[in-house]
Formats: structure tokens, sequence, C-alpha cells
């Protein structure tokens, strides 16, 4: 092994372990990952509910799907220890009222499952599952997030 | 030891003073002949309650958080607003006879309203946006007092503000009225027949978004150069954003974006709405598109300020 592949390979490990990247010790950056998917999965919904996007089924249940997954593992990426850090949005009543943001997050997804189980095929069929959706993010936003900057 | 003479000048001076600075602080109230021929419309009002977000500080917080939907119609006050000047309590406005204003005539509403005056002959704060809602056709004003009457009394007093010297004295609020107490409109460019122009009534008058939208001048007046151009949070840290279009985020949002943001409390990256705002977009909801769309014409109508 040449000097700079063991070099490589060395930055590579070293950043492999101090890499929020890596599996499960930085729940903080985790979940900013995840609900920064569940946005990039709202957007073009949304913009098919504004008239700016043609509607199209296969997309709006693709983020349905996204929003499924992420709603199984956003309640466990916050343990004890991990308030604060790497700017989190995260607001201290998730930790005050965890039995509050348990639920919060239930309904967000009983309603993201409704609106599986529903499986829109026109824009109209959408509304008001996607409406019950991201009704459910903005409560839950509104109580266990802190504004940023 | 001053000579009769001088003594007498010198009391004659105070005097002159002592008038001027009451004459400078006295109240500026609306007379009863000042009121239009107009029935006063309670639908119409509700239309003015929402877009006067009168329920986001006046609603009584629940279990200590934000009223959220029928809580909103019980205006017993109880809100707290920490400034720099102190502790403003935010009063009961509901109907109740004693402790909210259920007794109140329409004059003495629009007199709250449009000159921050109370009933008594004392001055209001300004943090009760009447600068703002002094804009407000009567008319609407006098819708809005209809709507309240149909809402439920609630009891209970709220204590009285805790200002610090010299705030605490409230006759001198008279003379920062004659600075800032301005009926004018700021954008004259927008007429009121256009969308641009009824938006220009929701957004300087009842909206009352000048009020933190606009930075203030350091007598706390708002610096209309600076129009709805941002501000520091009066509510702590971080800034209140600019929404002219030279605003860094606002620039890059279409008319759409805008009016689906204070629709629905998404922005166009489908973030939802933060901070104070959760509380004026859920106001914004209640109204119809086409006020949402003269929200956003006035806005988009704005000179473009950096």
């Amino acid at each position: 092994m040449s000097y700079m592949k063991s070099r490589s390979l060395i930055v590579a490990v070293a950043l492999a372990f101090t890499s929020p990247l890596f599996a499960g010790d930085d729940p903080v950056h985790e979940r900013h990952e995840l609900m920064e998917g569940v946005g990039d999965a709202a957007k073009p919904v949304g913009q098919m509910l504004k008239g700016e996007r043609d509607f199209d089924a296969g997309v709006v249940m693709n983020s349905f799907e996204t929003f499924h997954e992420a709603s199984a593992e956003f309640g466990g990426l916050f343990p004890p220890g991990s308030e604060t850090g790497e700017g989190t949005e995260a607001a201290p009543a998730i930790w005050e009222d965890r039995a509050g943001f348990d639920e919060a997050l239930a309904t967000w997804a009983d309603a993201v499952d409704a609106a599986i189980a529903a499986n829109p095929q026109t824009l109209e069929e959408t509304k008001p599952v996607a409406g019950e959706v991201f009704k459910a993010c903005k409560n839950c936003h509104d109580t266990y997030r802190i504004e940023d900057e | 030891m001053l000579s009769s003479g001088s003594a007498r000048s010198l009391a004659a001076v105070l005097a002159v003073g002592v008038a001027l600075a009451w004459w400078l602080t006295s109240p500026q109230r609306i007379d009863v002949g000042g009121l239009p021929d107009h029935e006063a419309d309670p639908v119409a009002g509700e239309r003015m309650f929402w877009a006067g977000g009168c329920a986001s500080c006046h609603a009584s917080p629940v279990n200590g958080k934000r009223a959220k939907g029928d809580n909103k119609l019980l205006l017993g006050g109880g809100e707290e607003l920490d400034t720099d000047y102190g502790v403003f309590r935010v009063p009961n406005i509901s109907t109740h006879a004693e402790d909210g204003i259920g007794e109140w005539t329409l004059l003495e509403f629009v007199n709250a309203m449009q000159r921050g005056v109370s009933p008594d002959g004392r001055h209001y704060y300004p943090s009760f946006p009447y600068t703002s809602y002094a804009r407000m056709p009567v008319e609407d004003v006098m819708d809005l007092k209809a709507f309240l009457d149909t809402l439920p009394p609630v009891e209970g007093r709220v204590a009285a503000h805790s200002l610090g010297f010299p705030w605490s004295l409230r006759r001198g609020v008279g003379v920062w009225k004659r600075r800032y107490l301005d009926t004018d409109p700021v954008m004259r460019a927008a007429e009121p027949t256009t969308l641009a122009g009824r938006g220009r009534l929701l957004v300087e008058g009842a909206g009352h978004c000048g009020e933190c939208h606009t930075p203030r001048d350091r007598f706390g007046g708002l610096r209309r150069e600076r129009w709805l151009a941002g501000a520091p949070n009066p509510e702590g840290k971080g800034r209140v954003p600019n929404i002219t279009p030279g605003g860094k985020t606002i620039s890059q949002w279409s008319a759409a974006d805008i009016a689906y943001y204070l629709e629905s409390g998404f922005t166009p990256e489908f973030d939802t709405v933060g901070g104070s705002m959760v509380a004026v977009q859920e106001n914004m909801a209640r109204l119809s598109d086409e006020d949402r769309q003269a929200i956003v014409a006035y806005l988009k109508a704005l000179p473009a300020l950096e």
C-alpha cells in the first residue's frame, strides 16, 4: 500500500467515525436530514396543490411513502442528551412533554397512513388527505420546534 | 430674593409652561359627529377581527399556551408582552360588563381603536397598535364592534402594566402621539379602488403588519422610510424579515407563494411558518382568497428596500 493510499484510508476511517453520518451516533444530524427529506417530498405535492405543477399520482404516493418511513423513525431520534447542538431547532418542549410530542407524531403518522390508504388518483382526492398531513406537520412544529433565524 | 415683579414673571412663565405641557399631552378624540351614518354589520366585523389579529393578544392563554380554535374568541386578556420599556399586560376586551368592554359605547370603542384614548380619557400605550388601526375606514371599526358584541363575556380583570420610568408617565404618550399618530396612508400610490389599494387597507390598517416588520426610531416610532423592510425581533433574538420586494427571502417568492403561505403556513420550500407569525398566519387563513391576494398585490407593489 502506498503512502498516499494508506493516508487516504486513515482519513476515510477517521471521517467515518467522526462524521455526523456515522450510524446512530448523531441523532441531531440524522433527524435534521430526515426532516429535510420530508420537506423535499412535501414540496412537489404542495406545488400540485398550488396549481404550479401537473398532478402526478405516482409522485404523490412516493411522497406519502417517504413520510411514512420518516414517521416510523423520527420519534427515536430525540434521546436524552440530544437537546442541543448543531443548530438544532428541536424545542425543549420535546423533552419536557414527551407524551405530547409522541402524540403529535402519532397524529402525523396516522394522517400519512390514511393518505396512503386513500391512494388518491386525482388532485381533488389528494387535497383533503394531504391537507391533514400538512396540518399535522404544522401543529407539531408550532409547539415542538423553535424558530430558526 | 426675587422682587415681587420677577416672581410674578416666573410664575407666569411656569403657568404657561404647565398649560403648554397639559395641552401637548392632552388626549385628542373623535366626537360623536365624526361617526358616519353606518349600520354596523357583525359579519363584516368578523373579517376585521381576523385581519386585525385581536385574538393573538387578547385571547386568554390556555394552560400557559396560546389559545387555539374557538378559544380565540374568549378575549379575557392576560397575555404579557415583555419589552424594553417594561411588561405590558393585555387587557380583557370581552363583553363582560365590569372586567371587559361590554359597557362601552360605539364612540368610546372608535376612540380607543383609532385615537388610543380610553373611555375615561387616558392614553393607551402604543403596544396596542392604534397607530395602525387609525388608518382603518371607521365603518370597519364600527363593524368590528358589532362582531365583538356577539362574543361571550369572560370574567377577570388583568393587572396594570409594569413600566419603568419615564414610560410609566402615561400622560407623556400624548406628546408621542402628536409625532407618530398619523392617519394618512404610508403608500399613497396604492389607490383604494385597485387590488393593491384594498391590500393597503388590510396591511397598513387592521393587519398592522408595520408594527413588527418596520424598524422603530429611538422614541419607538415607525421609520416610514424603512416601511416593512424588516426590524429587530421585539420579543428577543433574530429579526422580523423584510417583506418588501427587496427582502432576501420574499424576493424569491411568487405572488402565489406568498398567498399560499398566508393561507397554509407553508413556505415554497415546504418549511412551516414560525414564531409570532404562526398566530398571524392562522388569522390570515381565515380571510378570503381575494383578501390574501390583495395583501400580496400590495406587498409586491412596495418599493424594494434592501
